[in-house]
């Protein structure tokens, strides 16, 4: 055997062995976050990103994966631009090289999908709440509670506390449309009348027009789908023009209370539930080191992306100790079927359904003095 | 019946906020040629200082509108001085003005994000009460943004034609070489208008800060409206752009009477174009 010939036998057993599986640890754990850090409502992304990074400074703090350490690289979608999302689902694929990526809001998760899918990048959302992500890719992921499951509750509660007549007001958007769609589905399957479904567009000042019309209609209650700012402004809007009917929400933030200020008393969220109690420690620590390092409680959103960022670590975690070329979305993915179930900031587990949404508790809160105070526990079903 | 009362009120209050924007642009645009697209930050930033003024400092609101307007006004000859006037001195063409425009328009806009925070600004300090005609209901703050587009509406229609300075403004609006040939001062007459337009754009900030609360993007739309009434208004023509900003506003919400709120902006920009292709040199055609 010449020297020329040994060598080349040798680069290749190198190649096939041990070689490869060196090759296949990076240096880092690059996990993807496409949030909303500029543009109309950059509270999502500060509250996303917040709670995500929290992750992964915790998880370093604790040696990472077997000593290799996560980074968190974030892209801004502008507060939904889908050309900004799909540029930055680009650039952490093909320069940073990740192979889970977070994304946020139904428009931007919905933009994002097909390039996760073709590229064979796992996707977990933790915002946004539109159906059409759901069994649509295999690498898509929901770590909350859909549009449906929402609706659902909330026109339950409606009905619940006497409501025949429901009018809706959404944001022109995938998101309002989705939950407008959603709302009037559950609602008239109830054989309710839906009397209104006003929208208007995402960076509108001005609802006169859209509030005059619900009020026109005359419901008994209604359903308030705007994200922050104006899920505010539109409660804020309705009570100054005299509507004392219920309203129900399906997010609110501090932004909105601010926003409303003393009408947002009263108004009703029907959201995933988040509470750092002393029976779930893992969400009291959560809570307070979120508190220590931001200076404020964390809102469901931080909670849904930290605990994202848990579980790429986890699944990264179970591809690693399986061995060979583990770090690819597949094998996130195919190590996430093995098992769907993961520790839950939430309490207890979550486990990812068929569909590839996770389950989390709803509940119904009641804005008292500015708080969210739990009312009880719903379900859509 | 009584939803198109509500949506002719609508109408009429929220034509009063954009004819307060558009006559603010109007002065500047018409009279110094300069696409000043800067003016929705340069409002936003005013309204920013009132808010600033009135919840940070504590001043009563009257004072800190007062002075937020005073600085608006500095800000906007600030601009002119700083940004544009090179330009012109240099003669640059329109274009890179308005790159230039552009360009300050994205600077200010992300520096309101960094100094004030992205979240709403509210005021909580300033209570307002809700009036009502038959069923329709409309609030101080909306009856306050009418007088004042009558207010400033009659105070700019008095000083362009009474005052000296007014007359020297229509002079140079009219034909601005003209003007530089007879005596005319333009660089002083371009500062004067640079501040009178955008303190004009302060008063109808201090108005949304009560009414809606501010946030960095509010700038946008404000600057795009006006733009719109400007143009359709017809170039030069104060009167027009006035009539031109009640008309988007009626439209906006005398138009989704029957329709649903979703095609809001559609349909506005939809008779908008049907009415410049019926009438390119605007509503009120200049002599």
């Amino acid at each position: 055997m010449s020297k020329r010939t040994l060598f080349a036998a040798l680069v290749l057993t190198s190649a096939l062995t041990g070689g490869a599986a060196l090759a296949a640890d990076p240096a880092v754990y690059k996990i993807g976050g496409i949030f909303a850090m500029t543009g109309a409502s950059p509270h999502y992304g500060k509250v996303m990103s917040a709670g995500a990074q929290l992750a992964v400074d915790e998880i370093n703090a604790q040696g990472g994966i077997d000593g290799i350490k996560l980074q968190l690289v974030i892209e801004d979608h502008k507060s939904g631009s889908a050309q900004a999302a799909v540029a930055g689902m680009n650039r952490l694929i093909d320069v940073e090289g990740v192979k889970a990526v977070l994304p946020s809001f139904s428009t931007v998760t919905l933009a994002t999908m097909p390039i996760g899918d073709q590229k064979k990048v796992m996707m977990i959302n933790g915002g946004g709440v539109s159906a059409q992500t759901v069994g649509t890719s295999p690498y898509m992921f929901n770590i909350r509670s859909m549009a449906s499951d929402l609706a659902a509750g909330i026109a339950h509660r409606a009905a619940e506390q006497g409501a025949k007549k429901l009018a809706q007001i959404a944001i022109k958007s995938e998101f309002g449309d989705a939950t407008i769609a959603a709302t009037t589905k559950a609602w008239e399957g109830m054989g309710l009348k839906m009397v209104a479904a006003e929208q208007f567009q995402a960076d509108a000042a001005n609802i006169d027009t859209q509030v005059a019309k619900l009020r026109a209609s005359q419901p008994d209650a209604i359903a308030n789908w705007p994200t922050t700012p104006q899920a505010g402004l539109a409660v804020k809007r309705m009570r100054e023009l005299g509507m004392k009917q219920p309203v129900y929400c399906m997010e609110w933030t501090a932004e909105d209370t601010k926003v409303a200020g003393k009408h947002a008393e009263g108004v009703e969220v029907v959201t995933d539930y988040f509470a750092a109690t002393d029976e779930n420690p893992w969400s009291k620590r959560f809570a307070d080191a979120y508190k220590a390092k931001f200076g404020e409680m964390p809102d469901f959103y931080a909670a849904n992306y930290y605990e994202g960022v848990y579980v790429v670590a986890e699944l990264i975690r179970r591809a690693k100790a399986k061995g060979g070329d583990y770090y690819s979305g597949e094998r996130l993915v195919q190590a996430l079927w093995e098992n769907p179930t993961f520790d839950s900031v939430y309490g207890k587990t979550l486990t990812f359904r068929k569909n590839g949404v996770a389950q989390k508790p709803v509940a119904v809160f009641r804005l008292e003095n500015g708080e969210q105070t739990f009312v009880k526990f719903t379900s859509g079903d | 019946m009584d939803l198109l009362i509500q949506l002719t009120l609508n109408g009429l209050f929220n034509g009063a906020h954009f004819a307060l924007l558009a006559m603010g642009f109007a002065l500047i645009f018409g009279t110094t040629g300069v696409v000043h697209f800067a003016y929705g930050p340069v409002y936003a930033v005013g309204a920013y200082a009132i808010w600033a003024l009135a919840a940070l400092a504590g001043l009563p609101f009257w004072a800190a509108v007062l002075l937020g307007i005073a600085f608006t006004a500095a800000l906007g000859v600030s601009c002119y001085l700083f940004i544009y006037r090179p330009f012109e001195i240099s003669g640059s063409p329109p274009f890179v003005v308005l790159v230039a425009s552009l360009g300050l328009f994205i600077v200010m806009k992300n520096l309101i994000g960094i100094v004030f925070g992205t979240g709403v600004k509210t005021v909580d300090s300033v209570a307002y009460d809700v009036h009502f005609v038959g069923n329709a209901f409309f609030t101080t703050v909306q009856l306050g943004q009418v007088a004042a587009a009558l207010l400033v509406g009659c105070g700019i229609a008095l000083f362009l034609r009474a005052s000296r300075y007014g007359k020297a403004i229509r002079a140079m609006a009219d034909n601005r070489e003209m003007a530089t040939v007879i005596g005319i001062d333009t660089t002083r007459l371009s500062i004067l208008v640079f501040a009178l337009g955008s303190a004009v754009s302060a008063v109808a900030g201090a108005l949304v800060l009560l009414r809606d609360g501010l946030n960095p993007n509010m700038g946008f739309g404000a600057v795009f409206v006006a733009f719109v009434a400007v143009i359709v208004g017809g170039v030069g023509s104060l009167r027009g752009a006035v009539i031109a900003a009640f008309l988007l506003a009626f439209v906006q919400s005398l138009g989704m009477w029957q329709i649903p709120t979703e095609w809001q902006n559609t349909i506005v920009f939809v008779v908008l174009f049907g009415f410049l292709l019926a009438r390119p040199s605007g509503i009120v055609r200049r002599a």
